[in-house]
């Protein structure tokens, strides 16, 4: 004790003491600090924050007939409700001006896990973490989800998402079933094969027909691939993917386009999942890995110019270090999300999709060097990152982007607050989604919409149908968010 | 007691820093955004504190004390913050480095402080001082706060300066 107190009472030991406790900090300075959502004041956004709005109240989902009654109330009462998961949906799809907001992220338990069916039963406020943590002792591994596993299954169904699965098609095709809160208030079980087509319209509704409580979803083995990467020029890639289509061995696929100044749209890196023949049940989740090394390189690019070329040859070489190495499907579809995050006052970062005819590609990026700066560091809107996806033709929801095979291009893109800034984001973007319709192509709705109502029904024909649809299962309009109000309403 | 910077200047910087210190944790707020970021800046700077202490306490030759570096150092500290921006990414990073030398210094200075003569009377008058200024201050509609901390840094500055020329003009007559 004596030499304790002796010991503080030196100079160097306390200076150590500093030194010590400034390098731990310094390593563990949170990433996530943003502040978004449903517990923000007495106004609530969702992840980019661009759409505040007053609610009447959240209510927390806990069980069914409590979510019944609300909704049974809402009919009588004339009240509007809006549904959220995870709110990483973009445009104010989970609530409504004055609206009661039904939070589903408690609803999360996991049902059942049929090993000999390969399906899971499980509540649609769960995350895609909660299930791969539960299918992953079983050897199995979902069909279709995002390259993340942040989000809710609810919400992901909602928008109908995609990943870096090539062979199983649409989210959607993977229900067998679930169970429905529709506007009415009734409880019910729906299938492929239901003649009121609720699928139809819930899968990619945006939360506007109903509750999605529960679903039964396909899945199928946790194989282990392994990875394989490649640098092509632009103009290689829709023959490179074909040939990968045509060739079975590759499970899942994704490529990321250079959005560097010295190789604008030029150059292009993919990354293939080959099966190995081989399953893998013993291995672990990963976890989130060297976020902040990540962080501070997207940081670094962020900025434009030659710290975007430095960016892009980091990606290009880190991207490499990556062949020949295997890795689980559940691990494939669970990549790092928080070293993303952005936090810098006045400005936004928001993602957009633009979907393209898998024959348009090359057509497509040559005539986007016209809309989108090549340098973009002295310009207040800035593109830092594409990723490439496929998204196989989708027959089945009302509102799809997939009308024939096609290729997503996930932007992450930066601007301003300013009045002004936001004016030529939004003219930006839409003269981009007006190049994307002359090639055939559309984007995707979570996300916010800096698109024109004209462009909405040019991308998605079957809006009329959609709408008809709601008032026809929705007569008194309950269920309601701000992305409806905006385009479909 | 004799000469006037020793009776003064430390009464300003320490009335000077508790008058400042709501700016500061409204600036620091800001910067750290959760609360355990917050609570572990404020703990770099305790523990800088304790060793600064550690160190005046601990010198030989207690008459040079480099209080006119001292000042100017936590002078520059609260300059710097004024002319960060606001660009989160970073920010905590830098901060981090600011807390432990504002706190180094200022562990230093309160322990000079307490070894003087005048600091039992500063000590009343600091309270009193504080009191009204904080009242005064109520009326002022917060610019924004890193306004207030870098007209304390320019202050500490000049004190930095003025004890300076105390040190010279003490010097030159032993060179006679
Ligand atoms: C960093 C990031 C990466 C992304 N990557 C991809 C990607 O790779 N592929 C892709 O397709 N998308 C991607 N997205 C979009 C994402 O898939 C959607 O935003 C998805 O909706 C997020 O799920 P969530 O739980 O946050 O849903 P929320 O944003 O909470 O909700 C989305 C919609 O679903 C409705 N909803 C939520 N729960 C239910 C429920 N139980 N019943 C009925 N309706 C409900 C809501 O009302 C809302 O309209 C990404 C988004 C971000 C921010």
């Amino acid at each position: 004790m004596q030499s304790l107190s002796k010991l503080v009472k030196t100079p160097w030991f306390l200076g150590c003491l500093v030194l010590i406790f400034v390098a731990v900090v310094m390593w563990n300075i949170p990433i996530e600090k943003r502040k978004y959502g449903l517990s923000q004041g007495s106004l609530v956004t969702d992840y980019t924050g661009l759409l505040p709005e007053h609610i009447e109240r959240v209510v927390t989902a806990e069980n069914r007939n409590d979510l019944q009654r609300i909704v049974k109330q809402a009919n009588e009462n004339g009240k509007k409700i809006s549904v959220a998961g995870l709110q990483h949906s973009q445009g104010g799809h989970t609530y409504y001006k004055n609206g009661v907001v039904l939070d589903m992220r408690t609803f999360n338990r996991i049902l059942d896990i049929d090993e000999q069916e390969k399906t899971i039963h499980v509540e649609a406020g769960a995350t895609w973490e909660d299930v791969q943590e539960a299918i992953q002792p079983h050897g199995l591994a979902l069909k279709v989800t995002q390259s993340q596993s942040i989000f809710t299954i609810g919400g992901s169904l909602s928008v109908n998402a995609h990943g870096r699965d090539i062979r199983f098609g649409s989210m959607a095709e993977t229900v067998k079933e679930m169970t429905l809160l529709t506007p009415e208030g009734k409880i019910k079980n729906v299938n492929r094969d239901d003649p009121d087509e609720w699928m139809k319209y819930v899968f990619g509704g945006y939360g506007l027909f109903g509750v999605i409580l529960e679903v039964t979803l396909e899945l199928t083995d946790n194989d282990l691939y392994t990875i394989h990467t490649e640098k092509l020029k632009t103009n290689e890639y829709e023959s490179y993917f074909n040939r990968v289509l045509k060739q079975p061995d590759t499970a899942m696929h994704y490529a990321r386009v250079s959005v560097a100044p010295s190789s604008f749209l030029d150059e292009m890196v993919v990354i293939n999942y080959d099966h190995t023949g081989n399953k893998n049940h013993k291995s672990v989740l990963k976890k989130e890995e060297g976020v902040r090394i990540s962080k501070m390189a997207l940081d670094a690019g962020r900025k434009g110019g030659t710290l975007e070329n430095l960016f892009w040859a980091t990606q290009k070489r880190y991207i490499a270090s990556l062949d020949g190495k295997e890795i689980t499907r559940n691990n494939a579809m669970r990549s790092e999300s928080t070293f993303m995050e952005y936090t810098k006052p006045g400005r936004v970062e928001v993602l957009q999709e633009f979907f393209v005819p898998v024959e348009s590609y090359d057509e497509y990026l040559t005539d986007l060097k016209d809309i989108i700066p090549a340098d973009d560091k002295s310009h207040d809107f800035k593109v830092h990152n594409i990723t490439v996806r496929y998204a196989a033709k989708d027959n089945f929801t009302t509102l799809n982007y997939a009308k024939e095979d096609m290729l997503g291009l996930v932007v992450l893109i930066q601007h301003g607050l300013k009045e002004e800034d936001i004016t030529n984001a939004e003219s930006l973007i839409q003269s981009w989604t007006n190049l994307t319709l002359e090639h055939g192509g559309t984007y995707y709705l979570p996300y916010y919409r800096y698109q024109t109502k004209e462009q909405f029904k040019s991308s998605y024909p079957n809006w009329q149908d959609f709408q008809e649809e709601k008032l026809r299962k929705d007569p008194n309009q309950v269920f309601q968010n701000m992305f409806y109000e905006y385009y479909v309403k | 007691m004799k000469f006037n910077s020793t009776r003064y200047l430390p009464l300003v910087v320490t009335v000077g820093q508790v008058v400042i210190f709501p700016y500061y944790i409204i600036w620091l707020k800001q910067v750290s955004l959760t609360f355990t970021l917050f609570a572990w800046f404020f703990a770099s700077f305790s523990f800088a504190a304790a060793w600064g202490y550690r160190i005046y306490q601990t010198k030989k030759n207690k008459e040079r004390s480099f209080l006119f570096l001292i000042y100017a150092g936590m002078g520059v500290v609260y300059i710097v913050i004024g002319f960060i921006k606001n660009s989160y990414e970073y920010l905590p990073y830098i901060v981090l480095p600011l807390q432990v030398t504002l706190g180094l210094l200022q562990g230093y200075f309160r322990a000079w402080h307490s070894e003087q003569d005048t600091y039992h009377l500063h000590a009343v008058h600091h309270y009193l001082i504080v009191g009204f200024m904080m009242i005064g201050f109520s009326f002022v509609k917060i610019i924004s706060p890193v306004v207030f901390i870098t007209i304390f840094g320019v202050l500490l500055c000049i004190c930095g300066a003025w004890e300076f020329f105390r040190i010279g003009q003490l010097r030159d007559p032993e060179k006679v």
